[in-house]
């Protein structure tokens, strides 16, 4: 298994902010591994991914996705990985299928390819004929089932989701989480996700990495955090890892 | 095939059924207003019809009247009325106006030689152009009977000839001439100035409404983006920041130049429509002078159009194009300025917020330009107000017809930097972390607070 996702030392601080965001954070995702990040609000965890995604510029350090650098080589980052915002919305006046292939249209160098990544997407957001109607007109659970999709269809080498079940009612985030360990499985693609549902992150996730205050501060498979911190469940290890970090 | 897609997607989001209506509503009413106002001069000028009363009996009555139903382009309708209430009798009969010659009015003149009085009664009209069109051509008619009187005493009284009463009345005429760009015209200056202001005065309603919606339009399409986050989405896919800059201008740009287009083609028939027959003979009443004595350089032009040509007042297509070059780059401005702006906000209220400033400005010319001249106004408010990139475009039309080239080349080129300034803003916005770190959202200090939790929360 080789590594999707290096990051090394990466660290963010804002104009006119006395404390960095994200202080020389590092971790890496294997190829097929569900890697989660969890932390409290303002943990810097969407600045991370954001870094992360290039859409906006670390201050210090650098991430590798595929071999290739967040700083030097945005472009070639981008063909790599896709990324789903928490609480994404999508573009109200098309119809499910025109926005399936307008983002496929972004990835897809010929027709072909193109084709291929909406079949995909079709197949995977389950929305049927409803994927003819305007998005306008769509539950806030069919978005979120249509940007996971748009998210997935192209296969990407690591798929960064924020809060990726945001939204959804219990079965249809159940058969996501379902279809991210799939996907990881069978199709070898790696996951990189934040939330804050704890249930979610330790049925899903391969390992996770709690950030606070800007700093990483263990990562580590659930097991052997459990195991670590004494904990019943992951929640316990991340309450005991936050309220560690607040003493000091 | 990327930048296309883009492009596509942009064009489908700006050129919405909602734009396309603005469009051509915006085309089919100056189209329309031209028509309507052309149709209402031309009815407030159908003289051939004039509502007369007579309730004097006498035969120097019965001659004026003859003496009327002679003259050309003079039809009377003779009526009856029942009561001295007008208001109620000219409801009765349907009547805007009627003149009315009262009962001892022949006798007053000739044999108590005492002034004697010809009513007039009118119905009120809304005040519109066409109204006073009609009241003007009444008085017309009053104007004759008083002349025939002046004749009829002059004649009885004094012996004199109809060479000799005619001398009298006028012993002189009027020939107006009117100078601009460096020519001259026998035309009256009066009727041409009432011509170009009724022109002059659409397009700065239309140039305030295009801006009006393209900037609100992309402003919406930006800030609905960044609060939707499809933002975040859309650069996250292996498509450079420019080409989405990019996409995003040019679907601004072509939206820009149909808005403009339309705008242009309605201004086109909203012109032919104002400077149609209706106008023309508006034009002629207004500068009644019809036995031109000499010319000396003056051009004899005839008719309005001419003179509006000669002059340089009607614009050529070249002009048409110039006026249309400086609403393009107008519109580009003011996309340019609303595309920062829409990222710049964090919800739907901070878009109204930040729209309010580039409104204002928008505001400013438009009322500068409905009430007085730029060009003549005190050197500091002149820059104060050409500061503002919008004002040239609001008196582009002007500068045209009167051969100000300077001013509309200074203006055109004022217009290319301010346009230039504002995309390197943009570009600058769109290639660094400002797009999500820089945010404004409505509600003052609670904003700020607003802004730093958000960056905390990241």
């Amino acid at each position: 298994m080789g590594t999707v996702l290096e990051v090394k030392e990466l660290s963010k601080k804002y104009p006119k902010k006395d404390n960095f965001a994200v202080d020389k954070i590092s971790f890496s995702v294997e190829e097929g591994e569900i890697f989660a990040l969890i932390g409290p609000n303002g943990a810097g965890k969407t600045t991370t991914i954001r870094m992360i995604s290039t859409l906006i510029q670390a201050t210090e350090g650098d991430a590798l996705v595929a071999g290739h650098s967040i700083i030097k080589e945005p472009d070639k980052v981008r063909e790599n990985i896709t990324y789903l915002p928490d609480e994404a919305g999508a573009y109200k006046t098309m119809t499910g299928i025109k926005y399936l292939e307008f983002m496929a249209g972004l990835f897809a160098k010929d027709s072909e390819t193109l084709d291929k990544y909406v079949e995909r997407g079709k197949a995977i957001c389950g929305l049927g004929d409803r994927l003819n109607e305007k998005i306008g007109g769509y539950s806030r659970g069919m978005i979120r089932k249509l940007l996971l999709a748009r998210a997935v269809m192209t296969e990407p080498k690591l798929a960064i989701m924020d809060e990726a079940t945001s939204g959804l009612d219990v079965i249809n985030a159940l058969e996501i989480r379902k279809m991210i360990k799939t996907l990881a499985k069978e199709r070898n693609m790696s996951f990189l996700l934040s939330s804050h549902n704890m249930l979610e992150i330790e049925y899903v996730s391969d390992r996770v990495g709690i950030i606070t205050g800007g700093k990483l501060m263990v990562v580590g498979k659930i097991d052997e955090l459990k195991e670590c911190y004494q904990a019943a469940n992951l929640e316990e290890v991340f309450e005991r890892v936050v309220k560690d970090n607040e003493v000091r | 095939m990327k930048f296309g897609n883009l492009l596509k997607k942009e064009l489908r989001e700006l050129i919405n059924a909602q734009a396309i209506f603005s469009m051509l509503f915006t085309m089919v009413l100056l189209i329309l207003m031209g028509q309507i106002m052309g149709h209402a001069m031309e009815e407030g000028f159908d003289t051939s019809t004039i509502t007369l009363c007579n309730q004097d009996n006498s035969e120097f009555t019965a001659e004026l009247l003859k003496k009327l139903d002679d003259s050309e382009g003079t039809d009377i309708n003779y009526v009856e009325l029942q009561s001295d209430d007008y208001a109620a009798e000219m409801e009765r009969l349907g009547l805007k106006s009627l003149v009315i010659i009262p009962q001892g009015y022949g006798e007053s003149i000739i044999e108590k030689h005492e002034p004697a009085s010809v009513k007039f009664v009118s119905v009120f009209q809304n005040g519109g152009i066409a109204s006073s069109i009609g009241t003007i051509s009444a008085s017309d008619v009053i104007g004759q009977i008083e002349n025939f009187c002046t004749n009829e005493v002059l004649l009885k009284n004094y012996g004199l000839s109809d060479e000799e009463i005619e001398l009298v009345r006028t012993p002189m005429q009027t020939v107006e001439y009117t100078v601009n760009n460096g020519k001259t015209v026998v035309y009256s200056a009066a009727a041409l100035g009432s011509v170009t202001m009724m022109q002059s005065m659409i397009a700065p309603i239309a140039i305030f409404f295009l801006l009006l919606m393209a900037s609100q339009m992309i402003m919406t399409a930006i800030s609905t983006e960044k609060i939707d986050k499809t933002l975040e989405t859309l650069l996250s896919a292996p498509v450079s920041r420019m080409s989405v800059l990019g996409a995003k201008m040019l679907a601004a740009v072509i939206t820009a130049l149909l808005s403009a287009l339309s705008m242009i083609i309605g201004f086109v028939f909203y012109m032919q429509g104002m400077t149609g027959s209706a106008m023309q003979e508006m034009a002629s009443s207004a500068a009644p002078q019809t036995n031109i004595l000499g010319s000396d350089a003056a051009l004899q032009v005839g008719n309005l159009g001419n003179a509006m040509s000669e002059l340089g007042l009607a614009l050529s297509p070249m002009e048409y194009v110039l006026f249309a070059l400086q609403l393009f780059f107008t519109v580009a401005i003011g996309l340019a300025i609303s595309l920062i702006l829409g990222a710049m906000a964090t919800d739907t209220k901070s878009v109204q917020t930040l729209v309010t400033p580039l409104m204002i400005a928008v505001m400013i010319p438009f009322f500068i330009t409905m009430f007085t001249d730029v060009n003549s106004m005190s050197a500091g408010f002149k820059l104060i107000a050409y500061a503002i990139p919008f004002t040239h475009t609001y008196t582009a039309l002007t500068n045209l017809m009167n051969g100000d080239m300077l001013i509309y080349w200074i203006g055109l080129a004022y217009q290319v930097v301010f346009f230039a300034v504002c995309m390197f803003l943009a570009v600058r916005m769109f290639t660094t972390d400002k797009l999500f770190t820089v945010s404004f959202s409505a509600g003052g200090k609670k904003a700020g607070k607003k802004k730093s939790q958000t960056e905390d929360a990241q």
